[in-house]
């Protein structure tokens, strides 16, 4: 069993490293392996935006990612500095930034960048998309 | 402790990894980490004096460069194929960085424990 922190820097639709981090988790937890964390970084915080609307017949990858964090009890963390940029917001950032809305889905964390280091530290392998 | 490398292979400005890529090399060190930043590839014109970011409406993330001795940060290496290949010599470098070939890049890859690319 070895564990494992993925890191993901493409958005949700437009580049296809989100869902093939997605699928690397799912392999890697079905194979018996630990995924400790995933820390979306860059462009990677759009994948925590709910706003999402794929036509029905398309995948959504926020919804995926908040059930893969649901059934396999894996923390999603976003880079906060880099979710502020992107107009990617937590409830709390909305308040505290005096915005009307947010977007962040709840179940992905808002969290700094040493929560990657730190991740890295703890984990055997640092994978990336 | 994790010996963690950094390569940069985007030019300046273009896009945001160069910056987000320094943010968490800083951020590692200042971690205690043991980190190397290698940049190959366009993103050796970074290196160049007189960056002026704010021309491009980015924030000026290459001044701090000059301060990667502070952070500990002591193996920076520049591929010396990019540098010819954009015709840019050792002495027009804005910080001391080691000019290296291919197979060095590859040396410090293989030694590293983690590589992230931006």
């Amino acid at each position: 069993m070895n564990k494992f922190i993925v890191q993901v820097n493409g958005p949700a639709y437009g580049s296809t490293a989100s869902f093939r981090a997605l699928k690397f988790c799912q392999a890697a937890t079905s194979a018996g392996h630990q995924v400790i964390k995933v820390f979306f970084y860059q462009d990677g915080v759009q994948n925590s935006n709910s706003l999402h609307c794929p036509a029905s017949d398309e995948i959504n990858l926020q919804q995926l990612w908040v059930d893969f964090s649901h059934s396999q009890h894996v923390p999603l963390i976003n880079c906060v500095s880099a979710a502020l940029r992107r107009g990617v917001l937590s409830e709390p950032d909305a308040v505290e930034n005096n915005k009307p809305q947010w977007n962040s889905d709840s179940t992905f964390i808002m969290g700094g960048l040493g929560e990657l280091v730190s991740g890295i530290e703890h984990a055997d392998r640092l994978v990336c998309f | 402790m994790k010996k963690i490398s950094i390569v940069f292979r985007h030019s300046p400005y273009g896009t945001t990894k160069t910056r987000e890529g320094i943010d968490f090399a800083l951020l590692s060190a200042s971690f205690e980490q043991q980190v190397s930043l290698i940049f190959c590839d366009e993103a050796v014109l970074h290196l160049l004096p007189n960056q002026q970011a704010e021309l491009a409406g980015s924030k000026d993330y290459v001044s701090v460069f000059k301060a990667f001795e502070l952070y500990e940060i002591e193996t920076i290496l520049a591929c010396k194929q990019s540098l010819v290949a954009l015709g840019i010599k050792q002495q027009e470098l804005a910080i001391d960085v080691q000019v290296a070939e291919a197979d060095a890049i590859s040396k410090a890859l293989v030694h590293a424990d983690e590589v992230l690319v931006f």
